[in-house]
Formats: C-alpha cells, structure tokens, sequence
C-alpha cells in the first residue's frame, strides 16, 4: 500500500456513505437468498404433498387438493418477491457504485491543500469518473474580464477560444453559465459544449468546467453523471481555492520568517 | 476468495483510493507505473492478480505486459487492464499482450466485481 493510500485510511469520517450503500446490497443479497430458501422448501412440501394426495386419494382428496392450491399459491407469491427482491437488489448496487464514485471524488479533492494536487485530483475525476476526453477549468480573473484556464486537456486548435490560457467569451453555452450559474449539457445553438458546469464558492459563480468531449466508448452523458457534474460545481473550485489561499499564505510566512532572519543578523 | 491480494497500477491517486473502497476486503499492493509494478509483483510474490492501467509515466501498462511476459515466474498471474483507451484495436492489443480481460474507464463497481468473479471461478 502506498504512503498516499495509508495515509487516506486514516481519516474515517466520510466513510459511512459507502458503508451504507454496502450494507444495503449486503441485507438485500441476505433476503434474497433467504427468499430463494423459502421457495425451494415450499417446492420440496408441495412436492411431497402431490405424492401423498395421490397415496390418499381414496381418503380426503378434497383436503389434500386445497392443501396444494394454498400451497401453489404460496410459491407464486415467493417467486415474485424474489423476482422483486432480484430487481431491488441490481438498483441498489448500481446505487452503491453511483455513491462510490460521489464519496471518492469529494474526498480526493478536499484531501489535500496543494494546488497542483488539487488540480490533477480535478483532471483525474474528469477523465476517469466522467469519461471527459477534452476539457477546460475556468477561473475568473480579479477583474472578472476574462478567465484564466486553469487546466486544460486535450485542446486541439478548433479550440481557439481557450487559447493562450485565457477565455474572454465568445462561446454562448459557457457564457451564459458563466453569467447565471445554471448547468447547462449540450451541444446546443452551434456550441460544441457537452456540459458547462458553473463553479461556486459560497454561492458566487467564480468559473466554470467546461466539457467539450467524451471518451470514444462514452457517446453520452448519462442520468448518474449528473451528480457527479453537481458536486464538481458545488466542490472544484472551493477545493481550489482553499488550496491556493493555502500556498499564498504559506508563502508569506516564509518570506516572513526569512525578514526575520535577517533582521535578527541570521 | 482465490485473488486475496491484488496489484493496482495505476497513475491516478483517485484510482488506487476508489479501488480500496470497491475492493475492501482484499489485500491491495499498489504501483504508480510499470516500472514500480514490476518491483512489487518481485516483492509479493503471493499476489494473484494485477489491475493495470495502460497510460502511465516511466513505463506504460503494456511495456510491463511485456516484461511480465518474458519472466516464467511473473507471467502466471492474471492481468485485468483498466483504462480509458477503449477503441476495440486497443483492447485487442491488450488481449494479445497477454491481458486476460480490458474494462473501459468510467466503469461501475459491479463491472469490475463480476471479472474477478469470473476469474476466480476460472482458477479454482
């Protein structure tokens, strides 16, 4: 185990989401086997009964035919709530996997104050969680003119606009969230955006993740990336600037410390 | 559970944090490239499967296939390649490097869970 992942296990508290989600797949799994249980004991009697009914027949045929019909009527009513328990079961790892990647990405982007870190924690979620091919982080600039690029991958020259490392505007999709903060997918009225999606840090729209393409094998966005799309709004650029707010006061301090240094004839 | 350890090489931190919580219950040795990747399946011989990306620094996931591929001892275990070059001659040459399975990036829990179940079913 590296020293980054041993270092990741100590910190638990945002482990219960996962817990959850596992423990409910785990309880469905343990019903479902108990109900499929149920069912095989229920064919054995029913079985055993038809054996017997056809042994007595002479005696209590009338009682031994409703014993049946309760019984058959019993395993239909089983083998539904298996079928259901079955249904159940595959939504509910799909959900665990879908609060999997929710709870991975929010703790790699707060488990670190370096920006460059930061920043490659935002690619990676990006790329390997969103299956985004081409793509570009937006940063208002102070003066709120134009935005830098704060990272950028796979840029090819139809990407003019982003070139330089500066947006000034000029594509509609991204301006438009850049303007009112709404998460827009695409493409839409000529923009070849995929998604825009607006940056906040407390509430004030500082930038936006602009995705221009997908991997190959993702043709679409689909209904779970979404959420992903959601936290990436509500947690890059926060997670950004805490970090940048970081390094520049630690900077400082340094610089600090050296003025002292030398003031003290050090 | 036959693949009790498991070798994840990959150079995302994310990744190797996503597969501690998809894989708990294993034990997972992890290599940031190729390179470093040959070094732990050296270092723990007990590991009965790999999980490779292919894009990496310092050496690429199918120049350790090759390597792997050249060494009797290291060419027994299994290599599931995960990765986000998913054209089908891409995964055609992973198969043919001496893969045994490609998964696509982003992919699901249960997608990965279902190959080493079905792994696991081959060995025993």
């Amino acid at each position: 185990m590296s020293d980054a992942a041993s270092g990741d296990r100590k910190t638990g508290r945002l482990d219960s989401p996962e817990v959850t989600g596992t423990d409910l797949v785990t309880q469905l799994r343990s019903t479902l086997d108990r109900a499929a249980e149920l069912v095989r004991v229920l064919e054995s009697n029913l079985s055993t009964l038809q054996r017997l009914g056809h042994g007595a027949a002479g005696e209590a045929p009338a009682a031994a035919d409703q014993r049946v019909e309760e019984l058959e009527r019993r395993l239909g009513s089983a083998e539904t709530d298996v079928k259901e328990l079955a249904s159940r079961l595959v939504d509910s790892e799909h959900q665990a996997g879908r609060l999997m990647n929710l709870y991975v990405a929010t703790y790699q982007l707060h488990s670190t104050l370096d920006p460059d870190e930061v920043q490659q924690t935002i690619a990676e979620i990006a790329i390997n969680l969103l299956g985004a091919e081409r793509f570009v982080l937006l940063l208002r600039d102070e003066d709120e003119q134009a935005c830098e690029v704060a990272l950028e991958a796979g840029l090819s020259e139809e990407d003019s606009l982003y070139a330089g490392g500066v947006y000034r505007g000029g594509d509609g999709v991204v301006d438009a969230t850049l303007e009112d903060g709404v998460l827009r997918l695409g493409p839409e009225g000529g923009s070849p955006v995929l998604a825009a999606v607006p940056l906040r840090v407390q509430e004030v729209i500082v930038g936006a993740l602009v995705v221009l393409k997908l991997l190959d094998h993702k043709p679409i966005l689909r209904a779970e990336d979404r959420d992903l799309l959601d936290l990436l709004s509500a947690h890059a650029a926060s997670a950004l600037f805490a970090a940048r707010l970081y390094a520049a006061k630690d900077r400082k301090l340094r610089s600090l410390e050296s003025l002292v240094k030398l003031a003290r004839g050090g | 559970m036959t693949f009790h350890k498991i070798l994840v090489v990959d150079d995302s931190k994310l990744m190797h944090r996503m597969f501690e919580v998809m894989l708990r219950g294993h034990d997972l040795v992890s290599a940031f490239d190729g390179q470093e990747a040959l070094q732990r399946l050296r270092e723990h011989p007990d590991v009965k499967l790999v999980l490779l990306d292919i894009n990496m620094p310092v050496m690429s996931g199918l120049e350790f296939l090759e390597a792997v591929g050249q060494d009797a001892a290291l060419s027994q275990v299994p290599v599931v390649i995960i990765s986000t070059e998913g054209k089908e001659e891409d995964t055609q040459r992973g198969l043919e490097a001496g893969a045994v399975a490609y998964i696509r990036k982003p992919f699901q829990a249960d997608e990965l869970r279902a190959v080493i179940d079905r792994l696991e079913v081959a060995q025993e």
